[in-house]
């Protein structure tokens, strides 16, 4: 796995999620333009109206997994910096659960890059969410992972 | 008999559901040389056979890396058998 530059930021974290401070890490001069996606805690599951959820993580396979998405990104698209922060623990309707922001020197790269991260940590980093209802909770469905060779980098 | 040497020490790690089913959030162990990560699950199942249900759902890791069923367990390994993601 190609090393990643330090100043990315990959964290599982418990307090609030702080957009505008991630994002004024990843934003530089040399950049031009930013992309970020906020994914937060909506209030209806499959038409259950929902209470609140938990996250719990493999914390240090995903921590791995979302360095290893960076590096992916970095291999496919010309970036600056990229943050991928996720939050475990209790979370109540409409706080932020995960927060992703590319920085790049044009728009297409920082869209494209923004996009393939959260749809890669949606199918690939061990964190689980269980939603909590009125009349009890589930386990959201989840993606199977795809086979080990698959959710490595491509070299 | 093989010798004592042929016993290798495992950490096995339980999350989400499979943790919720077992009651387990880590257990060290010891298997014999050559048992593969379906051999240990197969040991998990007969212990808990709620496990069994969901079989088919889960994906191995080894050393928090995602690996094949017939992959061998080596001496120190750390283990889990990971429900579907569900992160974001």
């Amino acid at each position: 796995m190609p090393p990643t530059p330090d100043n990315d930021l990959y964290e599982l974290v418990r307090a609030a999620i702080d957009p505008a401070a991630i994002v004024k890490h990843i934003r530089a001069g040399q950049a031009g333009a930013i992309v970020t996606f906020d994914g937060f805690v909506r209030n209806e599951s499959h038409g259950r109206a929902t209470k609140h959820l938990e996250y719990e993580a493999y914390e240090p396979m995903a921590l791995a997994k979302m360095r290893e998405i960076g590096a992916r990104i970095r291999e496919k698209f010309a970036i600056h910096r990229v943050a991928m922060v996720h939050r475990l623990g209790r979370l109540e309707i409409g706080e932020t659960s995960v927060f992703i922001a590319v920085s790049a020197p044009h728009r297409a790269a920082a869209f494209d890059a923004c996009r393939f991260a959260i749809d890669t940590l949606k199918r690939i980093v061990p964190i689980w969410k269980k939603e909590y209802f009125q009349d009890g909770s589930v386990w959201a469905e989840g993606d199977i992972p795809p086979a080990a060779q698959e959710a490595k980098p491509a070299s | 008999m093989p010798s004592v040497s042929s016993s290798i020490r495992v950490k096995v790690l339980f999350f989400g559901r499979v943790r919720e089913i077992t009651g387990l959030t880590e257990e060290e162990g010891e298997v014999r040389e050559g048992t593969t990560l379906a051999d240990l699950l197969e040991r998990y199942m007969r212990r808990y056979p709620q496990l069994a249900g969901f079989r088919a759902s889960l994906v191995a890791s080894r050393n928090q890396e995602f690996a094949e069923w017939d992959t061998r367990i080596s001496n120190g390994d750390e283990i889990a058998f990971l429900p579907p993601v569900s992160g974001g």
